[in-house]
């Protein structure tokens, strides 16, 4: 069994690198304080002779050791928060200036809807291409940025890639544009992630990585109408 | 001393005596608990068997499946914890703490309870109207719990007495109720103390209630106009979150979490204060940092203000706010990590004795602290990306909240027994009850961390249709996590027939204070009578005055906060 | 009372439950009218529609209420030296002054509704006009919420001066006055934002 599935985008590995970051501060904090706790419980159980401590932590010089533990969390927060930066900024703050392909994914009551832009390149014309079924494929090239228009019809829906470490909301009215690059192909499933209603578990679509050729050839395919 | 003589339902019913207003919010409490429990059991069975009928159900659907998980959400926060941490352990504790008889305002007290218990009544009857309970999940996020969006004139009557309008209409009663306790606790405590009862002489416990109240009072106003918002659109078919209709869904979700992450504070602070009176008067030593507790506390209230939008992250925030957002959440950990290290501290250098509230007060330290650290993962913006509306989210956020609600009730139920019923409950019980739920809930919460790390999405109500969450190993976890859940369930029962049979059987207590503790409550006759002291106490000393002294030439490890030193 | 023999210090405790409750009252309008706010700057077409408010009779209504929180003062000030006859006397007036708000508040109303503007504003909706319906909606919403307090106030006041009249409880004509202020004092904060800012 592996903790994470399989990591297929640009950020995905750094992302596992930043969980096992947290995990090692998160592991630490835990097993000091687990440590301390059950070294006193023991350490100080009950006899009739010991004479307690009456320490109140009201010195600072009582207070140290807890101010410690205080700054090496504090530490441990802000070293998060400075490693993950990079990739927030790569994630989030930036869509690519080169879109090699950009796709309109929206959510609607039960299924994803994708527009493809027609042959001229452009989204939001008159010759795009909608895909509108249940458990649909959708095929995008392998190691090309990958820039998503993510919106719903009706109530709030959320994109879940999990191979891609690749999640956004659709909300109604608004349109959130975010990107990715898969660099290994492969089937992968697109997931809702917001409860959306009834049938939120069975909202189902796919999204195949595949090289450029065959991307090409499939949307060609599209364009003529003659898949599936 | 009230010395009127009172009928049955004086004295029971419409009583305005906090203890049996305590007594009435907790065993409300309890009933929508075991309710809130046995929806927990239907849908944690479905997502461990899908196809099997389910043993005192049937068989379940999708839609049946929301509204379990909704109501179980929405009861266990509004239901059970609000009224057991807050209600009932603040009723009985807070007058009987300071020193004096009753709370400022008894019939706003008795009140409370009532537009409470109407609530209650309201949140079950939403099971039962027609078209079903409320299955659009317990944050109520628009347009899905709106049902009627684009519909500009809804049938008034019908939209009124649907399941998600009576659970708005039973929110607003309940926040009412709260409001109206909590004025009640802040004025109590502002004036009601003891003689010689100074702020910086009262027990932890008082302090952290009303912390406790002053966040919910400060955080719950947007919600409220939230709320009322949300009801109208489902109503009389206005479009405040009607995106096509220039109406926003997002803003619901800033008016709902700026009380929603505040609310976690809301109920951790009772239980915070609970633990910081079992810790010292069990370590036989005073409660390390007072005044530094005090004080992050109020760090702590001021940063829940502005930490709200982190449930937002995927929501299409601007990217700059979220690390705003990011920053505070993660600022915020560190006044609470202060509190559970001086906790800690308390504990070091005792004389401990390890009796049953002890150990689960201990239990809830260990437990808690991997709620409090898994917390991070969450708070770090980026990394939440991926985890946001994952299991790992809800593992997350059962290893905070059912060690706050269940481990501090209980940690509370097992100090306070003696003195509020004058019985003793059986020792031996009450540790098996302690380790069954310790052990159970790690197992059944452990797993779903692991889950959800896989990218298994919450609120799905089954996984059958992805592969690659069937993997042999999900099955088997998910299948761990719900037997665990069952036996957690089970183990409660003991719990149970210790209380019913103790109550009725148990060996009365030789002595008021049978811990030997420093606070006034224990001052009182056990169980104390209406009107609570025979002699209003004096204070002469703070509450955690522990550790060998000589009084009047004999040893004494503790001296209460009433008793005079002769000079 | 039994209690006030045993606690320590003797802060009139309504009052302190008053100015508690007000809080958490000026939290919930506080937070509508930041959200009408942030609406506001986003839909500048808002404008317009608070144009088609009745600007004279909102400030007529300003008026009548600041009159009528004076003699809520007044009242107050009778009360004090018990003077029952001053206290229902002022308290009369306060009511007066507030029926009176209600009734304008109810031709306003109704003079929107015959012209199309309700809850929901269905015409300007199916315009393709939807963000103008909001305004409508916020309009209804943050009044008719300020006209819910006003009516609880009217009730307040009247049991208060079935108290008086009985020569009971002088000192809760100090609540009610406190809280007649501040249903005051939100109107104030509502009649700029929805009539004034065009």
């Amino acid at each position: 069994m592996n903790i994470f599935p399989e990591a297929v985008s640009t950020y995905a590995h750094e992302m596992d690198k930043l969980f096992w970051l947290i995990t090692l501060f998160a592991g630490l904090g835990f097993f000091i304080t687990i440590g301390i706790l059950i070294y006193a419980l023991i350490r100080f159980r009950y006899s009739p002779q010991r004479k307690p401590m009456t320490f109140r932590g009201n010195t600072f010089r009582e207070f140290r050791w807890v101010a410690l533990g205080m700054a090496l969390l504090a530490f441990a927060d802000f070293y998060v928060l400075y490693d993950e930066h990079d990739t927030w900024d790569k994630m989030m703050q930036t869509v690519p200036e080169e879109k090699d392909l950009h796709i309109a994914i929206t959510g609607r009551q039960w299924n994803w809807i994708f527009t493809y832009p027609g042959p001229d390149g452009k989204l939001y014309t008159a010759d795009d291409v909608i895909i509108n079924e249940p458990n649909s494929t959708i095929h995008v090239p392998i190691h090309k940025n990958v820039v998503f228009d993510i919106r719903s019809v009706d109530v709030i829906h959320s994109v879940f890639l999990k191979e891609a470490r690749f999640k956004y909301d659709a909300i109604p009215g608004r349109t959130i544009t975010k990107w990715v690059q898969f660099h290994r192909p492969g089937k992968y499933e697109i997931i809702c992630a917001e409860l959306c209603g009834v049938l939120h578990s069975k909202m189902r679509n796919f999204i195949m990585v595949e090289s450029e050729e065959v991307f090409q050839q499939w949307l060609d395919e599209l364009y003529a109408g003659t898949n599936e | 001393m009230a010395t009127h003589t009172q009928s049955f339902w004086t004295k029971y019913i419409f009583s305005q005596d906090h203890k049996v207003i305590g007594a009435q919010y907790l065993i409300v409490g309890l009933i929508m608990a075991a309710v809130a429990g046995f929806f927990a059991y239907v849908f944690r069975y479905h997502l461990a068997y899908p196809d099997a009928e389910i043993p005192l159900w049937g068989t379940l659907d999708p839609r049946t499946y929301n509204m379990l998980v909704t109501t179980h959400g929405a009861l266990m926060i509004f239901w059970v914890a609000m009224p057991i941490l807050v209600a009932a352990i603040g009723n009985y504790l807070i007058p009987t703490m300071l020193g004096t008889d009753d709370m400022a305002f008894p019939f706003l007290n008795m009140l409370s309870f009532w537009v409470f218990f109407l609530s209650a009544v309201v949140v079950v009857a939403s099971l039962f109207v027609p078209g079903g309970g409320f299955d659009g999940g317990w944050t109520l996020y628009p347009p899905l719990s709106v049902d009627a969006y684009l519909n500009t004139n809804p049938d008034f009557w019908k939209a009124l007495f649907s399941g998600g309008s009576l659970v708005i209409l039973a929110l607003a009663l309940e926040f009412a109720s709260m409001l109206m306790g909590g004025i009640n606790f802040m004025v109590t405590t502002i004036n009601k103390r003891a003689r010689g009862m100074s702020f910086s002489r009262m027990p932890i416990l008082v302090w952290f209630m009303n912390f406790s109240v002053v966040t919910f009072m400060f955080s719950v106003g947007p919600v409220i106009a939230g709320a009322l918002m949300l009801l109208l659109d489902r109503v009389a078919g206005t479009g405040f979150y009607d995106a096509y209709r220039g109406g926003d869904p997002i803003l619901f979700q800033h008016l709902f979490w700026f009380f929603g992450h505040p609310e976690v504070y809301v109920l951790l602070f009772p239980t915070l204060g609970v633990i910081g009176e079992i810790i010292p008067t069990f370590s036989r030593k005073p409660l390390f940092g007072y005044k530094f507790i005090i004080w992050a506390s109020i760090v702590a209230i001021v940063l829940s203000m502005v930490v709200w939008a982190h449930h937002q992250f995927v929501a299409g925030i601007n990217p700059y706010m979220a690390v705003f957002f990011s920053v505070g959440t993660i600022l915020i950990s560190i006044p609470f990590a202060g509190i559970i290290l001086s906790y800690v501290a308390t504990i070091f250098g005792g004389n401990i004795r390890l009796e049953l509230p002890m150990w689960w007060a201990v239990g809830f330290l260990a437990t808690f602290l991997i709620g409090g650290l898994t917390g991070l993962y969450l708070g770090s913006n980026t990394f939440d990306i991926y985890a946001h509306d994952t299991s790992f989210v809800v593992a997350h956020f059962h290893y905070t909240l059912f060690p706050i609600t269940f481990f501090g009730f209980f940690a509370a139920f097992y100090y306070w027994f003696p003195k509020f019923t004058g019985r003793m409950y059986n020792d031996f019980l009450g540790k098996l009850h302690f380790w069954g739920t310790f052990i159970f809930f790690q197992l059944f919460a452990l797993p779903i961390f692991f889950l959800g790390l896989n990218g298994q999405p919450r609120r799905m109500s089954d996984y059958t249709a992805f592969e690659t969450l069937m993997q042999d190993w999900h099955i088997q976890f998910r299948e761990i996590a719900t037997i665990s859940a069952i036996l957690l369930i089970l183990t409660q029962f003991i719990w149970l027939y210790n209380f019913i049979v103790s109550l009725w059987k148990g060996k009365r207590v030789s002595s008021d204070n049978p811990w030997q503790a420093n606070t006034l409550e224990w001052q009182a006759p056990s169980p104390p009578p209406h009107g609570n002291f025979e002699v209003y106490p004096e204070v002469y000393r703070d509450p955690y005055t522990f550790g060998v002294v000589q009084v009047n030439g004999k040893q004494k490890d503790f001296i209460p906060q009433n008793e005079k030193l002769p000079s | 009372m039994q209690s006030t023999t045993v606690s320590l210090r003797r802060v009139p405790q309504g009052r302190l439950a008053m100015w508690l409750l007000i809080a958490g009252e000026l939290i919930i309008f506080g937070s509508a009218i930041v959200v009408y706010l942030l609406l506001r700057l986003r839909y500048p077409e808002w404008g317009a529609e608070a144009a088609k408010t009745h600007l004279s009779l909102g400030a007529f209504n300003t008026l009548v209420l600041l009159v009528s929180s004076y003699f809520a003062a007044k009242a107050h000030e009778a009360s004090l030296k018990k003077l029952k006859d001053q206290v229902l006397r002022y308290l009369s007036l306060t009511v007066l002054c507030g029926l009176i708000f209600m009734g304008v508040k109810s031709y306003e109303y109704a003079e929107k509704i015959t012209h199309g503007y309700t809850f929901t504003s269905p015409k300007l909706v199916e315009a393709g006009q939807g963000a103008a319906a909001l305004f409508w909606s916020f309009y209804y919403f943050l009044t008719g919420l300020h006209a819910l307090h006003v009516l609880v106030g009217l009730i307040a006041i009247g049991f208060i001066m079935y108290y008086v009249k009985n020569n009971k409880h002088f000192h809760r004509v100090e609540l009610v006055a406190l809280y007649w202020h501040m249903v005051d004092l939100i109107w104030i904060f509502l009649f700029p934002l929805l009539y004034i800012m065009q």
